[in-house]
């Protein structure tokens, strides 16, 4: 297997797309601030991911719910492949290239979209090489499965983390030694150092940046809700691209201002609020503006996404870094819902999110390509009808825009509004 | 006597027809129900990362779970495990939700893929068996992986023990371990047997055997297969065919696929999977002192391994020494769809079979498919290359 020069990578225009969006912002004085720094925050990551080996940096392509602390204290520049996939899917409109090139290596269509894409924007030459691969079977096979062929397609090493599948003490234990041994790995194919130091002072910002994820979530439960249905993806971005940076930081502070000023003014994302919705699973990314334009048509906002923005309480201690790096893995709210043996606690948490948060309808999005999370699909809505919250279940793929169009989604929509307002 | 593959020495061979039995009347089978009716208890499992000594050695018939032994109409299935989980899972819930399998007192399984691990956590929701215990299985094979199974199985022992109110003896493992490699034993020397340039038993055969071996008591099954080997060394009937195939992917138990490859004259005479060679490949090795259950969570753990382990170079070197050891001239991958791990190595493995010039048909299926239709015809043509590249 071989790929092209990876010189020609599409890294250029995800950076020119996130600057053209920022020029944007600022020529409208409505835009809130937090959405400029969204979009510098995007910029400065993938500016660095550009310049990484012509400024002799050190570049580790990973996996999703990768712990990126450690890279970052290490100095070595991250990739996260799948959110690069998608990044590439929402600004450049460039998925039936990067799918079709994973379809010629081989990959199946039952393997979930962001990983054949992935596959196949490294066959191109669409991503620049890795110097190191690392992958980790949080949160699926998929995941498990994908750094082989990346290593043998861009010829760079690779280090697998082992993620547990239950937690105990063996267990975080068999975590913490895992990511020891990463760290040696990294140490030895970069030849730079673990700076415990740094990597303790990004877990205190990281456990302020879980504390302010909380926050906002709280801000969420006002009546109207004051996040705007488009946020649900950039709240996924800043934990997946930088967790424990000042750019993330500066980022969600902002946010949460916005937010709880929003909240004392009795302002909602949407005027009228009539549909306080919970979203399951993830909205096709191609989607975010159409989902955006109809929640403002009807009055419809997505005001809790238990699978992914619902963080588990607890503290990060800066003093036991590592520990602290495998810890941060068990509280992210993927980790408890979609990893690990489906517990009766993440089952009566789906229930007080219904609660807590006024709902009156939750929209699953069965995206085709995840298997583990579709099995929940019966059980989530049996549980959910038991409370009096109607679930409307959608058939979609998140990235590739040939499976759905946006007719359909809205039609079915459409029927889902209809239904609730008749209750 | 030569005869062709597409023929089935079944009839003149007594002992077959006693596995074929079990097969069709599984799993309201004889022998689970006189186990039953003598007060015993009888649990499921799933992926042979479930360690079975320790199961067998508390008193308690092990019986693998599996789906239904032809391809079906999945409603039930699909409603609950929806249609993007493997057919494999979706077979078996069904059967499970159906009450097929309401004789079972408990469910063990490991967390070897996303299709298993939900299989069981919707088991353990809509459907009520009395014990339920699931193994955390690592990917690696490192010694700190070797730890940490170890303890895992540790703890689905304590688990046992106090479900069952009685310690379960160094001894008893022992002797598990003693039952369960004779059958690995005997399940080697009938796969030695297809080495042969005309063997005595063809693929869909020996898959009926082995169909039978995680079904039923391993004590009557080695009894039975004991009795098959020394006809089959008596017999003169001798299976050929047009190419010697090898089948490798994903869980798959119905003879009715191999038969449909052999009814066009492809002999199959190895295999790499669960329900067959990565399920009797490895022995547990007891060294004198040793505790039993450090032995047998280190043979589950390195045992000829899944596409779900990583690195995959140990699968696929394994695969590749089968294929010089049986003299196979083309691989036939099945994978079921929706089976992830598989799907992800198949580039992988094609690409390491082209370098030593075998040459691989990759079929997508659905769990116990007959390989009828589409499949016959790509089969077909698979054989012509073959044959072709003989000549």
């Amino acid at each position: 297997m071989k790929v092209p020069d990876t010189k020609g990578n599409k890294i250029n225009a995800i950076i020119r797309a996130c600057r053209i969006i920022t020029r944007m912002n600022q020529a409208n004085p409505d835009t809130p601030k937090s959405e400029a720094l969204y979009y510098q925050m995007l910029s400065s990551y993938y500016t660095r991911l550009r310049n990484a080996h012509d400024e002799g940096g050190f570049i580790a392509a990973h996996t999703v719910f990768f712990p990126s602390e450690i890279l970052y204290a290490m100095d070595i520049v991250p990739m996260h492949t799948e959110m690069t996939t998608w990044m590439m899917a929402l600004f450049l409109g460039e998925q039936a290239e990067i799918l079709s090139a994973g379809a010629e290596l081989g990959l199946v269509p039952e393997i979930c979209s962001p990983h054949r894409g992935l596959a196949g924007a490294f066959a191109l030459g669409a991503l620049p090489r890795p110097d190191a691969m690392l992958w980790s079977n949080l949160i699926c096979d998929n995941t498990a499965k994908s750094g082989e062929l990346i290593m043998e397609l861009t010829k760079c090493p690779g280090f697998f983390l082992d993620h547990p599948f239950q937690r105990s003490e063996a267990e975080d234990k068999y975590l913490v030694s895992e990511l020891e041994d990463m760290i040696d790995f990294l140490e030895e194919k970069s030849g730079q150092k673990m700076d415990w130091d740094k990597l303790s002072e990004i877990v205190q910002k990281m456990d302020h940046q879980m504390e302010l994820l909380r926050e906002i979530g709280e801000l969420r439960k006002a009546v109207p809700s004051p996040f705007p249905n488009r946020g649900f993806l950039q709240l996924l971005t800043v934990d997946y691209l930088c967790p424990g940076q000042p750019e993330a930081i500066a980022y969600l502070e902002t946010l949460r201002d916005e937010l709880a000023e929003k909240v004392r003014e009795g302002k909602g994302a949407v005027s009228p609020e009539r549909f306080r919705l919970m979203t399951l699973f993830v909205p096709p990314m191609y989607l975010m503006g159409f989902l955006e334009k109809i929640g403002q048509e009807y009055g419809a906002v997505s005001v809790v996404e238990p699978l992914f923005t619902r963080w588990a309480e607890g503290k990060l201690d800066p003093s036991r870094p590592l520990e602290s790096v495998a810890r941060k893995t068990a509280m992210i709210p993927e980790r408890r819902s979609m990893y690990g043996p489906l517990s009766q606690e993440v089952l009566q948490d789906l229930i007080d999110c219904a609660e807590q948060y006024k709902v009156d309808g939750a929209v699953y999005w069965a995206f085709m390509g995840c298997r583990h999370t579709c099995a929940t699909v019966k059980l989530f809505k049996d549980l959910l009808n038991e409370v009096d919250v109607p679930v409307m279940t959608i058939d979609c793929d998140i990235v590739d825009p040939t499976i759905n169009s946006e007719a359909e989604i809205r039609e079915k929509m459409e029927q889902f509004f209809e239904m609730l307002e008749d209750r | 006597m030569v005869i062709d593959v597409t023929q089935t020495t079944a009839g003149q061979l007594k002992t077959l027809g006693r596995f074929r039995q079990i097969n069709d009347t599984f799993p309201r089978t004889e022998q689970i129900r006189e186990h039953k009716n003598q007060g015993k208890k009888v649990f499921g499992w799933l992926c042979t990362y479930v360690p079975e000594e320790i199961i067998h050695a508390a008193g308690i018939l092990p019986v693998r779970v599996t789906g239904y032994s032809q391809e079906m109409e999945l409603e039930d299935g699909n409603a609950y495990l929806y249609i993007n989980n493997c057919s494999f899972s979706r077979s078996c819930l069904q059967m499970g939700l159906r009450g097929e399998y309401e004789f079972l007192d408990g469910m063990v399984a490991g967390s070897t893929c996303d299709g298993a691990r939900r299989l069981f956590d919707l088991w353990q929701h809509y459907i009520k068996t009395p014990f339920y215990h699931i193994l955390t299985v690592p990917r690696k094979y490192t010694e700190k992986a070797h730890g940490l199974y170890y303890q895992q199985v540790v703890q689905f022992k304590e688990h046992l023990e106090e479900f069952l109110s009685q310690k379960i003896a160094d001894e008893q493992l022992r002797h598990s371990i003693e039952v369960y490699n004779q059958a690995r034993v005997l399940l080697k020397q009938l796969y030695e047997l297809r080495k042969a340039d005309t063997p005595p038993i063809s693929g869909a055969e020996t898959m009926e055997v082995l169909n039978t071996s995680f079904h039923m008591p391993k004590e009557t099954f080695n009894q039975w297969l004991k009795e098959l080997l020394d006809e089959l060394g008596k017999s003169s009937n001798r299976h050929q065919g047009r190419a010697r195939l090898m089948v490798v992917g994903s869980v798959m138990n119905n003879p009715e696929f191999i038969k449909s490859i052999e009814a066009q004259r492809g002999l199959v005479v190895t295999d790499e999977l669960c329900t067959s060679t990565r399920y009797w490949s490895d022995p547990v090795v007891l060294a004198e002192g040793q505790s039993p259950v450090k032995a047998i969570s280190r043979r589950y753990l390195s045992n000829f391994p899944c596409a779900r382990m990583v690195p995959s170079d140990e699968r696929f070197r394994r695969i590749l020494n089968l294929v010089k050891e049986f003299k196979v001239d083309g691989v036939v991958s099945q994978i079921i769809r929706y089976c992830v791990p598989y799907a992800h190595d198949l580039p992988l493995l094609r690409d390491r079979l082209k370098d030593i010039g075998v040459p691989m048909l990759a079929l997508d299926v659905e769990y116990g498919t007959s390989g009828s239709g589409q499949i016959q015809t790509r089969v077909q043509a698979f054989l012509e290359m073959l044959e072709a590249r003989k000549r």
